[in-house]
């Protein structure tokens, strides 16, 4: 599991190994690491960091030893990577419905329509979707397809 | 070695005139090679001492060579009598059973006799059954000419990729339905005139529904699944939609967007033909009637094969298969 850090550090020698350290022993992989010393606010400058954790737990841990060595975590979140589906449906097609769809961790990016009053009426969607989701978002659409009795036509 | 041509239909009669025109290749790997008998649905022709290549590659049916020619004899008894080493299973493709292709095949396999087909049928039918009896019978049992025509398929994984690990294929393994869908993407007509124009080019199966509704895709991404990924798959194992609701306005929708609709077989966890949006720079991304498969493995990582599926060029695939048993055991008998 991916996430970005952002640290507060006091802007002295040692800090930002001091800061890692308890990243290190909770198995994290930094991925890249910013010192981002134009935004200096005082006595701290933020560090910003990108880390692989082996499950969740290692990295709430690796967070509370940060806290406890008196770092402040300005931001943490996860890194979702996400991957583009497009998508074409042909059929009588309920758009609302195709639209509003709530599929887990899917966004409709963007969407066109073409001859919408018509049997033959197509939509096309772009959406992003986490990667570990893409086959779930395609049996989804498959679902769709085959309810609203259309033909779906997805990319390779 | 003596050569038995099953089926004198467009294969089996393009095949006698290659082999004609080629004879001193092919008589370089095999001084004794020799064409000793032809069938078609009329009755056969034999000749143990090898058949005439040139008046053969004249004829038009097994009746015009009126000599050897024994009316209304079947292909079974021909194979059975002959004491040929090979046979070329090239009757009329039947995915309900396979047959007649299927008793040709398990009758020439059980004889002792090596076999190269081109013929889907028994493959679809029964891959399986066919592969352990020719190991059984220590025969070779080829089918280069099944999927995808000229394109050399199963020789790439069986000589090229033997220590790679292949993860999915997909393709175009219908010319017709890439052409139809081609027609459409460059001249945004509909899938009825693009039809219409595909049979009046004489490129469709007699019923247009075994192209159009991806029967015939459906049939070789079975080949490909049980005969490379050693499943164990029957053909309604493979998910199947055509291209018959493909609208003129969903083409130009894709293609505005960069990509072009295609009939794509896919195996891979699932076995599927469906249309998919394939983005215009992929490898895949081919016009007119060729066909196109891509391989994704461990190994080379990538690697598409782009060719006709159809047509004469189909015996290319045939004779290749032929020829590459005449090596192997001319060599053997060294």
């Amino acid at each position: 599991m991916r996430f970005d850090l952002t640290l507060a550090l006091v802007d002295r020698p040692g800090q930002l190994l001091k800061a890692l350290e308890p990243i290190a022993k909770n198995g994290g992989n930094i991925i890249s690491i910013i010192h981002e010393r134009e935004k200096t606010a005082g006595v701290y400058v933020p560090v910003s960091l990108v880390a692989d954790f082996p499950t969740y737990e290692n990295y709430r841990k690796a967070r509370d030893d940060l806290e406890s060595l008196g770092v402040n975590v300005i931001k943490s979140e996860e890194v979702i990577e996400r991957a583009n589906i497009t998508a074409i449906l042909i059929g009588k097609l309920d758009f609302k419905r195709i639209v509003e769809t709530k599929m887990r961790g899917l966004r409709i990016v963007d969407f066109e329509v073409s001859a919408p009053t018509s049997r033959e009426a197509c939509i096309r969607l772009n959406m992003e979707v986490p990667v570990e989701l893409v086959d779930e978002a395609v049996m989804e659409l498959k679902k769709i397809a085959r309810e609203e009795n259309a033909i779906l036509v997805s990319s390779i | 070695m003596r050569l038995l041509v099953i089926g004198f239909g467009f294969i089996g009669e393009n095949l006698i005139k290659t082999i004609h025109q080629k004879v001193e290749l092919i008589k370089q790997i095999d001084g004794d090679f020799k064409v000793i008998g032809v069938s078609d649905s009329k009755g056969y022709l034999f000749d143990a001492d090898g058949l005439d290549l040139e008046r053969l590659s004249s004829i038009k049916g097994t009746s015009d060579y009126s000599e050897r020619f024994l009316k209304g004899g079947s292909s079974l008894e021909m194979i059975e009598k002959s004491g040929a080493d090979i046979m070329v299973e090239a009757t009329p493709t039947n995915i309900r059973d396979g047959e007649p292709g299927l008793t040709h095949i398990r009758t020439a396999l059980t004889l002792g006799i090596d076999v190269v087909t081109a013929n889907k049928g028994p493959l679809v039918v029964a891959f399986r059954n066919l592969r352990n009896l020719a190991e059984a019978k220590g025969c070779e049992f080829r089918y280069e000419g099944t999927v995808a025509g000229a394109m050399p398929v199963f020789s790439l994984v069986n000589e090229c990729l033997q220590g790679d690990r292949i993860s999915k294929i997909s393709g175009i393994l219908n010319g017709t339905t890439n052409f139809i869908l081609s027609k459409m993407y460059f001249e945004g007509t509909s899938f009825e005139i693009a039809l219409k124009e595909a049979q009046e080019r004489g490129i469709t199966e007699r019923d247009p529904a075994y192209d159009v509704d991806g029967v015939d895709a459906a049939c070789k991404v079975l080949i490909l699944a049980n005969a490379v990924m050693d499943r164990d798959a029957k053909f309604e194992d493979v998910e199947r939609v055509g291209i018959r609701g493909i609208t003129s306005e969903a083409v130009s929708l894709a293609k505005r967007s960069n990509y072009a609709i295609k009939l794509i077989g896919t195996v891979d966890k699932n076995l599927e033909v469906a249309p998919k949006l394939v983005p215009v720079n992929h490898p895949l991304c081919v016009h007119g009637t060729l066909n196109a498969l891509h391989f994704e493995t461990d190994l080379a990582k990538e690697l598409t094969l782009v060719g006709y599926g159809a047509g004469k060029e189909t015996v290319s695939a045939v004779l290749n298969d032929i020829i590459s048993i005449l090596k192997k055991k001319t060599r053997s008998m060294q």
